[in-house]
């Protein structure tokens, strides 16, 4: 038997309501006690201990390894933008232990051997565990309903089909009464897309760059149906990248309802404007849905402080330089997000006041790993969890830059901005990983 | 002699690029227009030559069709004794072709000193600019900047009303999808100009009230207000897409004929950026009547492209 003892930490296990200094002891990939404890004591309670590793963690916050419910993989398909393996280890260096990739891929995984094989290139390269979500319907084309019992079986967390091309209310409602069998959650991402065409939010900043807008009631409008939807056949419906306003605010009636409906918003919508994206035509700024305006981040920030938005995800997408040096209206959206998710988090939601510590850290621990299922063994330091632990260094001020991060694809929104707060190591399933910041 | 005297005045031009007015202040626009005045006497001598730019290879490089910007570009770039090569492309998609970044490049490998370039996407050129040595001109970039055609626009007003202080200028048509709009209301506003906005609400934003621009859906009730009516060409694709029900409705409701010029201020300018839709934002009559000032804008664009080729390029010298 292994074991790591990590001493004089701040614990911060928000399922657990601790929020102290004590020492965190991991036995092989499991977490056998949080408390205080000196070595001998370790070493007198288990005999059978082989090797006893000692990290001294004083100064630093000892979470829940995070938990990233949102990242896009090139691979199978694109994998010259991102692989499973590059994605994984990326997420180590932002705090992440696990990881849920989302079926955007080519082909999608809509069928087992998709889900089996995202599982399997994760166990391979042995860094961050990663688990697949699967299409609702057969090429995320809204027709033909995927294999979701056979997909749960082999380890699909959750089904989404992403953006679909065109509209398709009736697999969305049939494709949600069939997945409530198997009490998993329906992952929509609500645009509708008719008026979602453009390449930035629509509003005053669009009107003055020239650029087509994407109307934020394309959003509400599709939240608000997916809650009716969820009303209708009693499955969960998981709200994925709130962007606006509006749509906080109808995630939040449906919840007063009794509707079961989370709510998740990606990390840049709360640190960046539109405004931003006019400044330059930046194409590291081009997401989809849009980055919005201030008083969308104050509902954001409100929708967090309330609970309404449960999870936070880093929405992670790698893409290639010669793509993202293009004109802004053809370049293709996306950003990277998996190492400044953490930062964003500290500095925009912790250091503002409008969320505890801990408050912040359960929207990164505990609530998406009970969206996923995964609450019973991941996202807590409840001793027989997996051994998931993040070392974060709370003060640590940094500035992203491409040389300050670890993932292959450099295209964060982020670029030149200041942050508090980085992990400083991981330990994932037992096994200890130092980041970019080393330990 | 006081110590102001012994220093030498900063260069009024510092720009190697010209990419749209809503980054210029308003003496960098009046610097230009007053460098613009000098060189409209050229067009009046036999022969319509000055070295300024001798030596200098110019790139017209359109992804979109053009007749008149180009053609106006290039006389430009001849009368200051420039090179010129022209280049019109299919904008190459993000999968096939080569990037604009790499046309760019490519071209500045072969000496390019200044690029004019006109794109379907807002942009574009600023993010040539940023890739380029040469200097960067906006010839109009999607539904953005068009900036050489805001500074002809208040050059031309500007010869007929002198100073513009206390006048009212209105723009009148497709706003939302008017690069032309948008370069006249930023250059106007700095300018200290009142500016209104005409037209259907579908193809006016909203959002312009917040520049300091008036909005009237109503032309009929305002058309005593405003000294100048710079009218857009309304595109059929938009009639098409939903923007208005129909050309008749919109020549009903908006276009200039005499009847309505009739009840305008006895001076009034009528502008027009062209191509002209005779019949349908403007009447045949009102077009070619002693109100309009459709042809003396296309005069005028040329000293005012040939001031910008000069200034970004000194500016673009002047660099350590």
């Amino acid at each position: 038997m292994d074991g790591i003892l990590i001493q004089g930490g701040r614990v911060v296990d928000p399922h657990n309501g601790i929020d102290a200094e004590a020492d965190v002891l991991l036995l092989d990939d499991k977490v056998a006690a949080v408390a205080r404890m000196t070595e001998a004591d370790v070493r007198n309670n288990h005999r059978g201990l082989e090797r006893l590793q000692i990290l001294n963690a004083r100064g630093l916050v000892v979470a829940p390894g995070l938990i990233d419910l949102r990242v896009h993989v090139g691979e199978p398909g694109r994998d010259a933008e991102e692989t499973i393996a590059s994605a994984a280890q990326t997420a180590l260096h932002g705090g992440f232990t696990t990881i849920a990739v989302m079926p955007d891929t080519d082909p999608p995984l809509d069928n087992v051997a998709g889900a089996l094989f995202v599982q399997r290139q994760g166990e391979r390269a042995g860094f961050a565990q990663v688990l697949p979500v699967c299409a609702l319907t057969r090429s995320r084309a809204g027709e033909e309903l995927c294999e979701i019992g056979q997909l749960v079986e082999a380890g699909a967390v959750a089904f989404s089909d992403e953006q679909r091309p065109a509209d398709a209310p009736g697999a969305i409602l049939r494709g949600m009464s069939y997945v409530s069998m198997f009490d998993k959650p329906v992952i929509e991402v609500a645009q509708d897309p008719g008026l979602a065409g453009g390449a930035m939010n629509a509003g005053y900043e669009a009107a003055l760059a020239g650029v087509p807008g994407i109307a934020s009631v394309a959003e509400e409008l599709m939240v608000a149906r997916a809650c009716m939807f969820a009303r209708e056949t009693g499955c969960h419906y998981h709200a994925a990248l709130l962007t606006t306003r509006n749509a906080v605010r109808a995630v939040k009636r449906a919840r007063k309802l009794g509707v079961r409906v989370t709510g998740e918003t990606c990390a840049h919508y709360l640190a960046l404007t539109d405004a931003e994206v006019r400044k330059a035509y930046d194409t590291n700024l081009k997401v989809f849905p849009p980055l919005r305006t201030a008083d969308d981040i104050a509902w954001l920030k409100r929708g967090l402080a309330e609970g309404v938005i449960d999870c936070i995800s880093s929405g992670h997408r790698g893409v290639a330089p010669q793509d993202k040096e293009l004109e802004f209206g053809a370049a293709p959206f996306g950003a990277v997000g998996l190492e400044t998710t953490l930062g964003v988090a500290l500095t925009h939601l912790v250091g503002t006041g409008t969320l505890s510590l801990s408050q912040a850290l359960a929207k990164l621990t505990i609530n998406p790993a009970r969206v996923l299922r995964l609450h019973t063994r991941k996202g807590s330091l409840t001793p027989g969890s997996d051994a998931d632990v993040a070392l974060i260094d709370p003060g640590h001020t940094w500035t992203v830059a491409p040389d300050s991060l670890f993932s292959l694809r450099k295209n964060s929104p982020l670029l030149g901005a200041r942050l508090t707060g980085r992990a400083r190591a991981v330990i994932a399933r037992g096994r200890l990983h130092a980041t970019t910041q080393g330990l | 002699m006081s110590p102001d005297d012994t220093e030498q005045a900063p260069p009024r031009w510092t720009r190697k690029d010209l990419l749209g007015l809503e980054e210029l202040t308003r003496e960098e626009i009046l610097h230009l227009l007053d460098t613009a005045r000098g060189f409209s006497e050229i067009s009046t001598r036999s022969i319509k030559k000055a070295p300024a730019l001798r030596g200098k290879v110019v790139l017209n490089l359109f992804f979109e069709p053009s007749t008149r910007t180009k053609s106006s570009f290039s006389l430009a770039a001849q009368r200051l004794s420039a090179d010129l090569v022209d280049i019109i492309k299919e904008a190459s998609s993000a999968t096939k072709g080569e990037s604009l970044v790499d046309t760019g490049k490519n071209l500045q490998a072969m000496g390019v000193d200044i690029v004019i370039v006109r794109h379907q996407q807002a942009g574009a050129p600023h993010l040539l600019a940023r890739a380029l040595d040469a200097s960067v001109i906006n010839a109009g970039d999607g539904t953005h900047e068009h900036p050489t055609q805001g500074l002809l626009d208040i050059f031309t007003m500007r010869e007929k009303f002198g100073d513009l202080a206390g006048k009212k200028i209105a723009l009148v048509g497709d706003i939302t999808h008017s690069r032309v709009a948008r370069s006249n209301i930023w250059g106007l506003r700095k300018l200290g100009v009142e500016v209104g906005v005409i037209g259907p609400r579908t193809l006016v934003p909203g959002a312009f009230k917040e520049l300091g621009v008036n909005i009237h859906y109503h032309m009929d009730e305002v058309l005593g207000h405003y000294d100048v009516f710079n009218i857009l060409r309304i595109q059929l694709e938009r009639q098409r897409r939903g923007m208005f029900p129909s050309v008749r409705e919109y020549h009903h409701l908006y276009g200039i004929d005499q009847k309505r010029l009739a009840k305008m201020k006895p001076g009034v300018l009528i502008m027009h950026p062209g191509p002209i839709n005779r019949g349908v934002e403007i009447s045949h009559e009102v077009a070619d009547g002693e109100n309009s000032v459709i042809l003396q804008q296309v005069s005028n664009g040329l000293a005012v492209r040939m001031a910008a080729l000069v200034l970004t390029q000194s500016a673009r010298e002047a660099r350590p």
